[in-house]
């Protein structure tokens, strides 16, 4: 393979890769700017995926698919944020709630559905198709709006100054009449939509294909891409196109049969993660999170 | 004028803990006036007031405002209705410019930078828009806090303790601006427990103590000594009785002591002093001038960056502190929940924290000697006379006064030569705050060495046998509190140093860096 061709191969690879980490830290950075954390982004994106195959294979659209995974993810949200924002439940409890049915729900669902174990491919036809002449995913193009567009929102718009205000002091925010329960509900459906349809990506996209390891840790990724990127989107964007070419990289190098010879596949997948962290941790420094982020807001 | 504005009747607040904090309170303001509300710590002066805000619901009790009934459920009601309160702990944004905290909770159409600018103009309250607030002094916080209400077309304006954190300069400026706001007809409600300013600036005054009201008159015919009885409920010993101070040896000395804060930023500038023993060296000035910083350098919590810290003739710089402990050191530290006690543990276990590697709370297998230290927690009890369920209650359950006087006996069982108290009565009753006062100036009768940091200038005018007034991390000056004017004193706190003051020249602010 020519030179150009490898490096066109790594471009496209980065931005799969970097694709569903993206969203789904933009998302947290949304609902975490508003002061819910939400560590189920695991969870969310397993069984969004889950969904958006059996919706794409039932119609053999996967428009419907790429739906129904943002729907569930917003569903997800929903429920996280009522608990969190309204019944002001622990956010970490709640979190690690979505992780674990997440992990035992969608295991079930594919033996249920397909009745097989653990591994299910759908057919071409629910598959996103690339755009054309470039192998880029529409999804891709999708996710550097959704960055431009939430970035815009949180710091331009009353409404980003409504979110930011009721994650850094809900009580200043309470006074002057923002509702603040409702606000930290709509911005956790968001969070959790845009997280969905990171699963939709991974599942009827990239992938294609549903496994019950389906993130492999990229939820966690995303969760740690919050707090390097200082709850910025356009910092997160960063950050998620160094994780996607290390981790593109990472396996152009583990598939050379030399290397491959002397170092195990497993210890070559830690590569992208410990260069991002690396450099990540090293550009960014001391980050600031929101100041009431994590913390049930009690008036009494 | 004398049309009634706002009624309360028969207001009655449980809270979901069971503190009943209002006991069936009425309450009356009229049109135009400025009232002061004043009453001690928890006399639900507060509480009354954030039920007329909306922020809290009544348990029982009824609000008429202008002769019609209402029931906020929430802050913004209260606002339709012209209602805004001022909070002690201001209601801001610290991460949002002034701006942003002003239209904050506003449709975008109704975010007008002109408007704001007019209003500015229009009372005179000037602040930068486009600055963060947390770079803001306190009073100027404190400003976009009222353009924020006055631009929501607030007509009652209320204002809990406005005064506590402003120097005597931007006390001045708010009763200037409460006028003016008077004259425009707005009402305000005036939150405080401070005589002299309710006497100044208010028409009329409605006095609580423990959630019921026990006194209203009018300001004309107040006199601070009523006042004060209608509030406390009995004669307070407003001085307290010292003998002159035998200081010894200097037993705690900072030389050129330079220290940062959490940002990174200078807090304290090349500080040096001396803290005698038999004396109480006090340190006065607004809050957030760096004597928390300077406290934590001394106790060995923070950094010292350059400079030095000598402790009973020995160098302790950036040592830690139970090596300060060793060596006589106690700290009173001023936020006594979060690094004073550990809430939910026992009122025992509480009074050994820090004490704990000693030898007679230890047996053989390390194992705590509950026998032992519950005598020590029983004795701790008794001799600083705390009211306190038992020592296996946790320490959440005692009153704050107790709390704090839990902390105070702890560190003074340590037997310290030297002892570091920040803001040791904050938050305390009148009882309370006398007996920690009273106790420090025993503490110094038996020769300790004190060094006192209070936002409460009474407090260090009262204990203090030396006094330095601190201002962005430097001294302004050093002189017994006899010496100082209270007029000195406030310059000083507003950053203006003592030689200018005396010189007469025409002062100018100290240059910050």
């Amino acid at each position: 393979m020519s030179e150009l061709g490898m490096i066109i191969d790594i471009i496209e690879g980065t931005t799969f890769a970097m694709t569903p980490l993206v969203l789904a830290a933009i998302g947290e950075i949304f609902n975490e700017r508003a002061g819910i954390v939400n560590i189920g982004l695991e969870g969310i994106m397993l069984i969004s995926g889950f969904m958006a195959v059996v919706a794409a294979e039932a119609t053999l659209n996967p428009f419907i698919g790429v739906l129904a995974g943002v729907a569930t993810g917003a569903f997800i949200g929903l429920i996280h944020g009522y608990i969190t924002a309204y019944l002001k439940g622990d956010h970490i409890i709640s979190g690690l709630g979505i992780n674990l049915f997440a992990l035992g729900g969608v295991a079930f669902g594919i033996e249920a559905v397909w009745g097989v174990r653990g591994y299910h491919t759908p057919p071409d036809a629910a598959k996103v198709p690339d755009l054309p002449v470039i192998n880029i995913s529409p999804i891709f193009i999708a996710m550097i709006l959704i960055v431009i567009g939430t970035h815009y929102l949180l710091y331009r718009t009353s409404i980003g100054l409504k979110v930011r205000a009721v994650g850094e002091n809900p009580e200043a925010a309470d006074v002057v009449g923002v509702n603040v329960e409702r606000v930290q509900l709509l911005a956790t459906i968001y969070g959790a939509a845009l997280t969905g349809l990171a699963g939709a990506f991974l599942s009827i996209d990239w992938l294609t294909a549903i496994t019950k390891e389906l993130p492999a840790g990229r939820g966690f990724i995303a969760l740690a891409l919050v707090n390097f990127a200082n709850w910025s989107p356009l910092l997160a964007l960063g950050g998620g196109l160094l994780f996607g070419f290390f981790w593109t990289l990472g396996e152009w190098i583990k598939n050379m049969a030399a290397v491959k010879a002397v170092i195990p596949v497993t210890l070559m997948n830690t590569i992208p993660y410990i260069a991002t962290l690396a450099v990540v941790a090293g550009l960014i420094g001391k980050s600031r999170p929101p100041r009431y982020v994590g913390r049930p807001y009690k008036r009494e | 004028m004398n049309d009634v504005i706002v009624q309360m009747k028969n207001i009655v607040k449980i809270y979901p803990d069971g503190t009943v904090a209002l006991r069936g309170v009425d309450f009356e303001v009229r049109k135009g006036e400025i009232h002061g509300l004043l009453g001690e710590n928890g006399a639900g002066k507060t509480t009354l007031m954030k039920i007329l805000s909306g922020l809290l619901r009544p348990t029982s009790g009824e609000i008429y405002i202008a002769g019609k009934k209402v029931s906020f459920k929430s802050a913004s009601e209260a606002l339709k209705h012209g209602i805004g309160m001022v909070h002690q702990h201001l209601a801001l944004v610290p991460a949002f410019t002034a701006y942003e905290n002003i239209v904050l909770g506003l449709p975008g159409r109704e975010a007008s930078r002109e408007k704001i600018e007019k209003l500015m103009e229009e009372t005179g309250l000037k602040v930068p828009l486009d600055a963060l607030v947390e770079d803001l002094p306190f009073g100027v916080r404190q400003r976009i806090e009222i353009i924020k209400m006055l631009y929501r077309n607030v007509d009652i304006l209320i204002l809990d303790e406005p005064t506590t954190n402003l120097t005597p300069i931007e006390t001045k400026e708010l009763f200037h601006t409460l006028k003016e706001l008077k004259k425009r007809g707005k009402t305000i409600i005036f939150i405080t427990h401070k005589l002299r300013e309710v006497l100044e600036v208010t028409d009329r005054i409605t006095v609580l103590r423990r959630g019921r009201v026990v006194g209203r008159t009018e300001t004309a015919k107040a006199t601070p000594e009523m006042l004060a009885k209608m509030m406390v409920g009995r004669e307070v010993v407003m001085k307290i009785e010292k003998k002159p101070a035998k200081p010894g040896e200097p037993v705690l000395i900072v030389k050129d002591l330079w220290v940062k804060n959490d940002l990174g930023e200078w807090a304290v500038k090349g500080l040096s002093f001396a803290v005698y023993s038999g004396e109480i060296f006090g340190i006065a000035g607004v809050e957030g001038n760096g004597q928390t910083e300077l406290v934590e350098a001394i106790t060995g919590l923070r950094r010292v960056e350059k400079g030095q810290v000598i402790l009973m003739g020995k160098d302790v710089t950036n040592r830690s502190p139970s090596e300060l402990y060793r060596l006589g050191l106690s700290h009173i530290p001023e936020d006594r929940h979060k690094l004073g006690l550990v809430l939910d543990m026992t009122v025992s276990e509480n009074s050994i924290l820090g004490i704990h590697r000693l030898k007679k709370f230890l047996g053989s297998l390390l194992n705590l000697k509950w026998r032992v230290i519950d005598k020590h927690a029983r004795e701790i009890i008794e001799k600083f006379e705390i009211v306190a369920p038992g020592t296996r209650a946790p320490a959440r359950s005692l009153s704050g006064g107790n709390q704090q006087k839990l902390v105070v006996g702890r560190e003074l069982s340590k037997s310290p030569q030297v002892i570091v108290a920040a803001q040791p009565t904050r938050g305390l009753d009148v009882a309370a705050t006398e007996y920690i006062r009273k106790l420090l100036i025993k503490m110094r009768d038996k020769g300790k060495a004190v060094l006192l940091v209070s936002a409460d200038l009474d407090e260090i005018l009262q204990l203090s046998d030396r006094m330095a007034v601190m201002y962005e991390g430097e001294f302004m000056g050093i002189a017994k509190p006899e010496e100082l004017t209270e007029e000195r004193i406030g310059l000083m706190m507003g950053g203006y140093k003592m030689e200018q003051i005396s010189a007469g020249t025409k002062p100018q602010p100290a240059a910050s860096s």
